[in-house]
């Protein structure tokens, strides 16, 4: 079980911030790009016959005296994509779990919201770089995108670039689940321009923040295996976390300006529970 | 600064090797991570392709070739020689006579000997021998300089003469087979003569330091035709310029009057006094404000006799002998034999011994003496040398007829003939008694000139004879004690301190400080049934401060070394090595990691 009930609970309450209007199929519950039957006004537009009797606005006709029809909002389902990297960076450390159940908190919330929760997985399984994983607008669909969840095993080398690709014109939000430890992590931000916005929750271990290192070191990367000769010595640690430093900080940046809201996270047992306050604080969730 | 193992330095190229390891590139660890992308970024040289890295001086480098420093020294024994009289085994024999009171002697003395015995170990014993008028061994080889060094403050000068030759025949026998033994005579040399000289294997630390001092050199009681009590004090001026000091006179710790005293140089005064003492009043001349270099001379006390008899009755055939000594000795009144405080039994059968009692030949001896025959025409062979009963007695001329053929094993012989005993001492019941294996008829001994002196002893010595006179004794003589059965001995000493004396001891030493000793018998239930009083001067020969130069001689086959302590460093080197050990083990693994920056975005 990846979100306990008592999560559960909490995130029925909460819905995920949206910053732009949606393009989507389906109505729904939010602000849509396309011109609808809610009930906020949008427009005026020249009567074209086959148009809404209803819709003729006779106080402008009798003023004006022309025949012009009034335009409302449209209001439309979210697609939420939910991305979860589970490569081989994220083997390590419990990043993978972590991940696993920062997603889980999403989907549900997206799927308590109504929005169209979409799951998609890096790796893919070797004939294509990601899995699309199960979708769902209700609550009902839960189990099975739970079940789909704890199902994913990590591990293997990830590219994100493909899948950001594919995400980048999403009528929706996107959400990035990942430690971004990937060469194209930055082209992979920059390109992604979901209407809706969406939310980078970058994960990172203890270990990865503050190493507990010492002595020389042959550093082999989980991933691709290659070697790196580091003495830790007091200053490289210390240039190390400058780097991680920089890192989280250019992410953030570099998220904001792609319309992504951005949270570190520090892979744990309670890394939904912290993350969820993070959200909260930043009123990313509502 | 030299070295007992000097090879133990060539250990220091240690230091090379230790510095390769420093140079060597250790073998890198293989540590998987999620990610090798941030750490390409901390700019670090991290691959070389020699095994090797210029030195980089660390803390932990620094540290390791000091403490490798300290062990190789530490191995080396580096040592300093210092001179010292100190030997193999060293017997410190300590004055504390008088004359060591005057000008800050015994003092300078005393801390010249506390310094050697700083240097006192496994490898350098001592021993300490106290040079007053009792020499005694306070301690003896101890490789403990606290020890040695507690001993040596436990030493007071009194106001006796010292006696060097008792003392240096005690050292000497303090000799070890084993170890070279040294003798340190730390004396102002006194006026003593010495049985030789030079002393082999001694050094004589001199103390002679030397000031102007006045002494009370006489000081005495005599009833005056007045029916009063005079007192005879005499001052003398050890110094060459002219002096005068009042005496202050005190009876029973109280001021009875002064008088004042001209002294000329190096000559002395007197004075004599009435004062309104009584029989068995303490009185005291102080000299006030005398200023001078030696104070343990500047007083003098006496107890003044008289007073009631002792009674002493004579059982038996008794002869005018023995009533004109009786009647001749002081302090001794004829009594009747139930009321007499002493018996004398002449001849006749044994009686039971209830009090202090000289037997004169009785028909039985007493218990411990055997009698097993008979002896005739003997002549006076032995009389124990030194014994104060025989002190001023000459026997040479006695001849006795007949004594009885005694063998004891419990009993002292004082006066004997060959294998015969003529005059014995012993104790019956608890009671001192004098037992004469001969008539004092059959012999010449009532015509001599010696019969009175040695009545009038061996009465004193009962406990009988003069009374109540209090002799005043050089300080440092025994006080003889009368310790009735069943009781103790309790001394009180000049200075107040008193001193519980063994149920068994007849006699009591510790009397070097000058003054009023006041012996109290106490029984089981802690009653004082009885007291004496006894008075120890200051040795007037102390007061000028004698001083001379005892000449040492190297004892036969001393080792060249001999005068130098090697004083080795090596303990507080390993002491610095394995402090800073501890250091390098704080910083190598204890010192707080490194400092966390908060990562946020």
């Amino acid at each position: 079980m990846l979100l306990d009930p008592r999560l559960r609970a909490q995130l029925e309450r909460l819905a995920l911030g949206v910053r732009g209007r949606v393009t989507a199929q389906w109505a729904g519950r939010h602000s849509s790009t396309r011109l609808g039957e809610s009930l906020d006004f949008a427009d005026y537009r020249p009567y074209q016959p086959g148009d809404d009797y209803r819709r003729i606005d006779h106080n402008l006709r009798a003023r004006l005296g022309i025949v012009m029809v009034r335009q409302f909002e449209a209001e439309q389902e979210l697609p939420l994509d939910i991305v979860v990297d589970l490569s081989g960076s994220m083997e390590m450390h419990d990043k993978a779990t972590s991940a696993r159940t920062l997603a889980a908190m999403v989907a549900y919330m997206g799927l308590a919201s109504g929005d169209r929760v979409r799951l998609w997985a890096v790796p893919g399984d070797g004939v294509r770089t990601e899995i699309q994983g199960p979708a769902g607008r209700h609550l009902a669909a839960w189990p099975l995108l739970e079940s789909w969840l704890e199902s994913r095993p990590a591990g293997g080398g990830a590219s994100l670039r493909p899948l950001g690709r594919r995400l980048a014109a999403s009528g929706g939000a996107v959400v990035l689940v990942s430690d971004l430890l990937v060469e194209e992590w930055r082209e992979v931000l920059d390109g992604l321009a979901p209407t809706a916005g969406g939310l980078v929750l970058h994960v990172l271990s203890r270990q990865e923040l503050y190493p507990p290192l010492a002595g020389d070191l042959d550093l082999v990367d989980s991933e691709t295996g290659t070697r790196l000769a580091v003495s830790m010595s007091e200053e490289a640690v210390r240039n190390y976390q400058k780097a991680v430093e920089d890192f989280a900080l250019e992410a953030s940046r570099r998220s904001r300006r792609a319309g992504l809201d951005y949270l570190l996270v520090e892979a744990g047992p309670d890394a939904a529970e912290r993350a969820l306050e993070g959200l909260a604080r930043r009123e990313v969730v509502r | 600064m030299r070295f007992l193992v000097p090879a133990a330095l060539g250990l220091a190229s240690l230091a090379g090797p230790l510095i390769v390891l420093y140079m060597l590139r250790s073998k890198r660890r293989p540590e998987r991570v999620p990610s090798t992308m941030l750490w390409q970024e901390i700019g670090e040289p991290v691959s070389s392709a020699v095994p090797w890295r210029p030195l980089k001086l660390t803390w932990l480098l620094v540290l390791q070739l000091v403490v490798l420093a300290l062990f190789v020294l530490s191995l080396a024994r580096p040592f300093i020689a210092e001179a010292t009289v100190l030997g193999p085994h060293t017997v410190f024999v300590i004055d504390t006579s008088g004359s060591m009171a005057m000008a800050g002697r015994f003092e300078q003395a005393q801390a010249a000997a506390l310094d050697l015995a700083e240097d006192v170990s496994e490898a350098n014993l001592a021993s300490v021998v106290e040079a007053g008028p009792h020499p005694s061994v306070r301690i003896a080889f101890s490789s403990d300089p606290e020890a040695v060094a507690e001993a040596i403050r436990s030493l007071r000068p009194g106001g006796g003469a010292e006696d060097l030759s008792t003392a240096l025949r005690l050292a000497r026998g303090l000799a070890a087979p084993d170890r070279e033994t040294s003798v340190v005579i730390f004396s102002d040399g006194g006026a003593a003569p010495l049985p030789e000289e030079p002393v082999v294997g001694a050094t004589h630390l001199v103390f002679d330091d030397h000031a102007s001092n006045l002494a009370i050199s006489g000081f005495d009681a005599e009833p005056s035709t007045e029916g009063t009590i005079r007192v005879f004090v005499q001052v003398e001026n050890h110094g060459a310029d002219r002096r005068t000091v009042e005496v202050a006179i005190d009876i029973d710790g109280l001021p009875a009057g002064s008088t004042e005293i001209t002294v000329d140089g190096l000559s002395a005064a007197q004075r004599v006094l009435p004062v309104p003492a009584t029989p068995g009043s303490v009185v005291t001349a102080r000299l006030v404000g005398a200023d001078d270099a030696l104070a343990l001379d500047d007083r003098a006390d006496l107890v003044v006799g008289g007073g009631a008899d002792r009674g002493v009755a004579v059982v038996g055939a008794g002869s005018p002998f023995l009533t004109a000594l009786l009647q001749s000795t002081p302090g001794v009144s004829i009594a009747d034999a139930d009321e007499a405080d002493l018996l004398i039994v002449d001849g006749g059968p044994l009686p039971e011994i209830d009090r202090p009692t000289w037997l004169i030949r009785t028909e039985t001896t007493p218990e411990g003496i055997d009698l097993v025959g008979l002896e005739r025409n003997l002549a006076v062979t032995f009389a124990r040398p030194g014994d104060p009963v025989l002190d001023g007695v000459d026997l040479s001329e006695t001849v006795v007829a007949e004594a009885q053929h005694t063998e004891t094993l419990t009993w002292l012989p004082l006066v004997s003939s060959g294998e015969t005993p003529l005059v014995l001492l012993g104790e019956v019941n608890g009671h001192r008694v004098v037992y004469t294996t001969f008539d004092l008829t059959h012999s010449n001994l009532p015509v001599q000139v010696a019969f009175p002196i040695l009545g009038a002893n061996l009465l004193q010595w009962l406990g009988g004879g003069d009374a109540v006179s209090v002799s005043t004794e050089p300080a440092g003589t025994p006080i003889a004690l009368l310790t009735p059965v069943g009781h103790r001995a309790r001394v009180t000493l000049p200075s107040g301190d008193t001193q519980d004396v063994a149920p068994d001891a007849a006699t009591f030493f510790d009397t070097d400080e000058p003054g009023v000793y006041r012996i109290d018998y106490v029984d089981a239930e802690g009653d004082v049934t009885s007291s004496d009083v006894a008075v120890r001067r200051f040795v007037p020969s102390e007061s000028s401060g004698p001083s001379r130069e005892i000449v040492g001689a190297p004892a036969p086959g001393a080792s060249a070394d001999e005068g130098f302590l090697i004083r080795e460093w090596s303990p507080w080197i390993v002491a610095a090595a394995l402090a800073l050990m501890a250091l390098e083990w704080w910083v190598g693994h204890q010192r707080p990691r490194f400092r966390r920056r908060e990562v946020t975005a």
